[in-house]
């Protein structure tokens, strides 16, 4: 009866503690690499003129690849820095939530890939390059809001600035935008590039406390 | 059963309250009081009676700043209160084991 009782508050202290731990692993490092990463990458498609749409979805894809795997190894390092497992509760709430709005973002990068044209763009690849970009912010939000439940509260103002802002330049878009694919590149570079490093920066100095993941 | 480790069980931390406040303050570096009322769905006053016993028995410690020009209350384990809680468990853990051993 005794040990009923014992298990069972175990059992209500290992869910509270689950149910707060909240994710904070290595958000300082991942953000500043990615920041990097998105603007160098940004001005370096710009340099190249890579303004085939194929052209523009295989170099993002190549550089969100880069992005993945760098995440992961900081992530990883951490992990092992702290002692802890890699695959905490809080890393796999957060990746749960980050899922759809990622898995919606590769189907539609597919079907952007199949259905543009090879060559230089013409009016249909030139809006593609405008609106792909803005889906994956837009996207891209959402899985940083939805990942926001389970980090520090500053994760799901950052994804509101993503959603709103991918769905303003939606608005704003005008014909004019089209024809001139350089901006796809300033899209990506200032939400991928400059907003993560500005974020990065951030929280170098106001991250406090241990790695809760 | 020897019912020594059960005597031992520290009873500011045992009630159920304190229990689920001091769980989930051993989990994350600091909470917000609104964060934890609305996690364990308690009134204000319930919760700051909670705290204010922890606090008085030292395993708490209550910061109180201003953030968007709102006070901002947020409560974080003291190394004594970490040590008590992690007392607490083994303690438990040793009932749990003592049973299972019979």
């Amino acid at each position: 009866m005794e040990s009923n009782w014992a298990a069972e508050h175990l059992q209500v202290i290992r869910t509270l503690m689950e149910r707060s731990a909240l994710y904070r692993r290595a958000l300082a490092p991942i953000m500043t690499f990615n920041g990097m990463l998105g603007i160098l990458a940004a001005i370096l498609g710009w340099l190249l003129k890579l303004t085939a749409p194929r052209s523009f979805v295989l170099f993002w894809a190549g550089v969100g690849l880069i992005g993945v795997i760098g995440s992961f190894l900081l992530v990883r390092r951490q992990a092992l820095k702290a002692s802890e497992p890699f695959w905490s509760p809080p890393t796999r709430r957060v990746t749960e939530a980050i899922l759809p709005p990622l898995a919606a973002g590769f189907i539609i990068t597919c079907a952007g890939y199949l259905f543009a044209p090879d060559a230089s763009p013409d009016l249909a690849g030139a809006t593609l390059m405008l609106w792909l970009p803005l889906a994956w912010v837009v996207l891209y939000g959402c899985a940083l809001h939805a990942a926001g439940f389970f980090m520090p509260r500053g994760m799901k103002l950052f994804g509101c600035a993503f959603v709103l802002g991918g769905s303003l330049l939606f608005g704003l878009g005008s014909t004019d935008w089209v024809s001139r694919p350089g901006y796809a590149y300033g899209i990506m570079g200032f939400f991928f590039g400059a907003l993560h490093l500005a974020y990065g920066i951030y929280l170098y100095f106001t991250e406090k406390g241990t790695n809760a993941a | 059963m020897n019912p020594e480790p059960f005597l031992q069980l520290d009873r500011v931390i045992h009630e159920k309250g304190r229990l689920a406040i001091m769980s989930m303050l051993a989990a994350s570096p600091e909470l917000s009081f609104t964060e934890l009322r609305d996690a364990l769905e308690m009134t204000d006053g319930n919760l700051t009676t909670h705290l204010r016993t922890l606090q008085e028995a030292g395993y708490l410690s209550v910061a109180k700043s201003y953030q968007n020009n709102r006070p901002l209350t947020t409560c974080s384990l003291t190394a004594q209160g970490r040590k008590a809680f992690g007392g607490y468990v083994n303690l438990l853990e040793r009932i749990v084991q003592q049973t299972k051993r019979k």
